[in-house]
């Protein structure tokens, strides 16, 4: 009794947002009880598992054999996977700088337009988002047909051959980029537009004052206050593009000639195909540890940065 | 950019981004009057022949369609409530409430944050088979309900509330649950909004887990419903664009009236 008084007046005056220093364990951990339940049976221990397999040779038949690391060594050196990774770098360098630019040419453009204007582009540039990658699948498949698609009818206006767009390797991965960017470009300029206007515009009228251009606002006080904005953009949208699975697999198959393989699909494709799941698995932890952790560190830097201002 | 080009230039631009935005869309929604062998024609046209309604007909009087959306509808509606009562619970203990092992736990709930699917994937399989939840509705509702990145988003918003309130709450003798209920709930309307809405689409547009867990046709929630309609009946251009303008729909409805609130909730979730 006394130990918990004691702790209760030590605790009170840092507790400026936690008026109950007592420990209310009873009631916390019923209230807590679903949610830890649910993340423990369908999160963490299929986490646990999947590290658990990836050490053995494993499938739904027959009994595991310890094999070490061998499933990594199989990973690393498979050339199908590193190209498949190659792949997912070669897409996310086509994605994510087009998604950024498009964020940041929006948000000044929104700043600058009338009220009303500014909320239909608001609204209007998010209706993607909401859109499945199964539609957008389905959609722009049908508008890059070769015959008789809209995307050559509309080029031979500018006597542009018709061109099979998810048929060639060279076409394919940058037409399957396209629906990518259009359906994450909503997020992107939404925060890209947050970043814009936390900047005081007093800032900007200084610099008027000062006879400063258009441009030299842009490359003195924009770009470098939206640092760390555009940051955090380039980082979520690449491990986001890194991670798409249903446009080439609905739209290609990962083909012509793998072309299109990226890593997700890769993945699934030898889930669902190899008898033993160790090599898949390791395949999926070893590229997710390492965009995971990226992902941790920028998140922990964005927020401690905005602690720090605070 | 001041002055009468400069204003051309920025809505001819504003312009740009609508169109962009919208056009996929707008084309989706028309190629859906289409007669079968529109859609991909040569020689191409822009607009139908003629605008036929009978795709659409077609589908709202076809049982399966109507029912994959009735599943889908069902399943995201009690998907979306099921996450807000579990993150929302579990965000208020966090936010609110001091218990053993707090920092440990948010830790661990905080990782679960930086998995990604595929790494998981296959070992959730293996959880729900033996669970015998394979081919049910609660295989699509219960495995992704609780969800770190909510529990992140409403914690934050309850770190928000002032203490105040609840101070005065306590003295006259209120414990943690009707505290939640009669003072965090209310003050919760518009992230509840953005929890609720997100959830709902996101178990819209899933399409990878259904593949995996459910085989009966009866059960396909829309998008396998019309990934598997594409397959199969592979000339069916004009049906296919008419069944996904109305998969799509719904969402966009969904989208416009709470848009306010879901685009706040963007912006909330890039930085702050």
């Amino acid at each position: 009794m006394a130990v918990t008084s004691l702790r209760a007046t030590r605790a009170r005056p840092r507790a400026g947002a936690r008026p109950r220093p007592r420990r209310e364990n009873r009631v916390a951990f019923v209230m807590l009880a679903p949610l830890l339940a649910l993340l423990g049976v369908f999160v963490v221990w299929p986490l646990l598992h999947a590290v658990y397999i990836s050490f053995f040779t494993w499938s739904f038949y027959d009994p595991a054999v310890f094999v070490g690391l061998r499933n990594y060594l199989n990973v690393l050196t498979d050339v199908e996977f590193v190209n498949s990774v190659t792949r997912g770098l070669l897409f996310s360098a086509i994605v994510v700088p087009a998604q950024v630019t498009i964020a940041f040419v929006f948000a000044n453009l929104v700043k600058s337009v009338s009220r009303r204007m500014a909320t239909v582009m608001k609204v209007t540039i998010y209706v993607p988002a909401v859109i499945s990658e199964v539609i957008a699948a389905i959609v722009f498949a049908l508008i890059y047909t070769h015959r008789g698609g809209l995307l050559n009818w509309f080029l031979d206006f500018f006597g542009i051959e018709a061109i099979p767009w998810l048929g060639d390797t060279v076409t394919a991965l940058p037409a399957i980029a396209v629906p990518a960017i259009w359906i994450g470009m909503g997020v992107a300029s939404l925060i890209m537009l947050a970043g814009l206007l936390d900047i005081p515009e007093t800032y900007y009228e200084c610099a008027s004052l000062d006879g400063a251009g258009p441009w030299t606002k842009m490359f003195r006080i924009t770009l470098p206050l939206m640092k760390n904005v555009i940051l955090f953009l380039l980082i979520t949208g690449f491990a986001a593009s890194l991670q798409f699975l249903i446009l080439p697999l609905l739209m290609t198959q990962g083909g012509p000639v793998n072309s299109t393989n990226l890593p997700n699909l890769f993945i699934l494709q030898h889930f669902t195909t190899d008898l033993y799941v160790g090599y898949s698995i390791a395949a999926a932890l070893l590229l997710f540890a390492v965009l995971g952790t990226v992902s941790a560190i920028i998140f922990r830097l964005v927020r401690s940065e905005k602690a720090m201002d605070a | 950019m001041r002055g009468a080009p400069g204003a051309i230039l920025r809505y001819g631009l504003a312009a740009v981004f609508v169109v962009a935005a919208l056009f996929p869309l707008a084309w989706l929604a028309m190629a859906g009057f289409k007669a079968k062998t529109e859609v991909v024609a040569t020689p191409f046209q822009f607009f139908p022949e003629m605008w036929r309604w009978d795709n659409y007909a077609r589908l709202l009087a076809d049982e399966a369609f109507l029912r994959s959306l009735g599943v889908t509808f069902a399943g995201a509606a009690l998907f979306a409530a099921l996450s807000l009562v579990v993150n929302a619970l579990g965000a208020y203990a966090f936010a609110r409430l001091e218990f053993a092992f707090k920092r440990t736990i948010w830790v661990i709930v905080l990782t679960t944050m930086f998995i990604p699917g595929i790494a998981i994937m296959l070992t959730s399989f293996i959880v729900v088979t033996e669970l015998g939840m394979l081919d049910s509705l609660a295989v699509l509702v219960i495995p992704g309900a609780a969800a770190g990145v909510q529990v992140f988003f409403l914690r934050q918003f309850f770190l928000s509330v002032p203490a105040v309130l609840e101070e005065a709450a306590q003295l006259d003798g209120a414990g943690p649950w009707r505290i939640f209920r009669h003072i965090f709930v209310p003050l919760s309307k518009g992230a509840f909004v953005v929890v609720g809405a997100t959830s709902f689409l996101m178990f819209w547009n899933s399409y990878i887990w259904p593949v995996l867990t459910i085989t009966d046709p009866e059960l396909f929630p829309i998008q396998q419903y019309l990934a598997t309609f594409r397959s199969e009946r592979t000339s069916e251009h004009g049906l296919l664009m008419a069944g996904s303008t109305l998969a799509a729909l719904p969402v966009i409805v969904l989208f416009l009236i709470f848009q306010r609130h879901i685009i706040r909730g963007v912006r909330l979730s890039g930085l702050k």
